[in-house]
């Protein structure tokens, strides 16, 4: 008869992210994503109205500026900031541009990417009239 | 040279007396340069023969003695003593079975990295005298640093997934291992290792917790390597579908 017994430790499904703090930043970027995708919720009912007509756009137009929605909105910015820093970081990991024996430095990648985040919201901007 | 007294609490597990594991403090005089390895040797030799743990080179070379470290996987021979505290705590890496002390139950990991196929597949088999099979200094950038791995199993300890899913996901070392070979220019494996690697426990049960990249010993980068694979498996996919097959 075998003398072994291997032991096995029992992993918690429900609290397990809650023995890191590496695990712990890993969940606070996953439930940033549920922010984001609320906005984006919004935004898209935003076009529906739009589409609807000017009586449901005025109706949507002075939704988003009720106290409480402009509240939650700054709630969702601060996600949206934790969530794409947190994605922009992990790019070079995901993403290597080989030049000959060389990659391209990780900190240029992830420079890019903010530089088109930066142009992008200046064109949104400029074209909501606001810059 | 100086000497400072540590306390090493060891997670023990004798399968023949304990019916959980239990912590021993061992008090180590160490000197400063030593490492976790070094002091875990001194209570072998010194105090306490029946303390079970691997270890074979000393010089973060063999993967064999991977411990948790004060909550955090490390190589034992890696581990400087200077960079702890007097009290230092040393358990048996995560998600896998407690074999005895230290001793961890690895072979489920040996079945992962051999269903892989971690070597070359070439298209022809060449016969000795026919030479080598040739390989730019470029192409053997592209995949170099995912051939550095020493199997320490650090990764697979640090990934909540690999637990999660029982040892059901393929896991960091063995997928950044396929993909190795995937991107070597001699091999042509790619479709051989497709069943395994786009498998659902394949790179897409990894949700990119990132945590076996942080603790690797050697940069492999194993998160980083399963997010490519994921990137050319979903391409392989695509072109599959419209009948243009890759390698
Ligand atoms: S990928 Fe790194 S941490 Fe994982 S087994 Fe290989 S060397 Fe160890
Ligand atoms: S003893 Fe070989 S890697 Fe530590």
């Amino acid at each position: 008869m075998s003398a072994r017994k291997p032991y096995v430790r029992k992993m918690s499904k429900t609290s397990w992210f809650l023995t890191h703090a590496r695990f712990k930043s890993y969940m606070l970027h996953e439930v940033s994503s549920v922010f984001v995708a609320l906005y984006m919720w919004l935004l898209i009912d935003g076009l529906f109205r739009l589409a609807k007509g000017p009586e449901a756009w005025e109706a949507w137009l002075s939704f988003i500026k009720h106290p409480l929605v402009v509240i939650l909105s700054l709630i969702a910015f601060a996600f949206f900031i934790i969530h794409t820093t947190s994605w922009f970081k992990a790019v070079p990991q995901a993403m290597r541009i080989q030049t000959g024996e060389h990659f391209v430095d990780g900190k240029l990648i992830v420079g890019g990417h903010y530089v088109a985040l930066g142009i992008f919201s200046l064109f949104v901007l400029i074209l909501a009239g606001v810059a | 040279m100086s000497k400072r007294n540590i306390q090493l609490e060891v997670l023990r597990y004798r399968p023949e007396q304990d019916r959980e594991p239990v912590f021993q403090t061992y008090t180590v005089p160490c000197e400063e340069e030593w490492v976790v390895l070094d002091a875990l040797n001194y209570v072998k030799d010194e105090i306490d023969r029946t303390l079970s743990y691997r270890w074979s080179c000393h010089m973060f070379v063999c993967g064999s003695c991977g411990f948790k470290i004060n909550g955090e996987p490390k190589l034992g021979c890696k581990a400087f003593l200077r960079d702890y505290g007097d009290k230092i705590r040393v358990e048996p890496l995560d998600n896998f079975p407690i074999e005895r002390d230290l001793v961890v139950v690895i072979d489920d990991f040996v079945d992962k990295l051999q269903s892989v196929k971690p070597y070359i597949i070439p298209k022809e088999e060449k016969s000795v005298a026919a030479g080598e099979y040739i390989q730019t200094p470029a192409q053997l950038k592209t995949f170099k640093q995912y051939s550095m791995c020493i199997n320490c199993l650090l990764c697979y300890s640090a990934c909540p997934q690999y637990g999660l899913t029982n040892q059901e996901f393929i896991g960091p070392a063995a997928l950044a291992l396929a993909h190795r070979y995937n991107m070597d220019s001699r091999d042509v494996g790619r479709s051989a290792r497709e069943h395994v690697l786009a498998s659902h426990e394949g790179v897409w049960e990894c949700s990119f917790v990132g945590a076996c990249s942080i603790v690797c010993p050697k940069d492999v980068d194993p998160a980083g390597a399963i997010q490519q694979a994921k990137f050319t498996s979903a391409i392989d996919y695509l072109t599959s579908m419209v009948g243009i097959g890759g390698k």
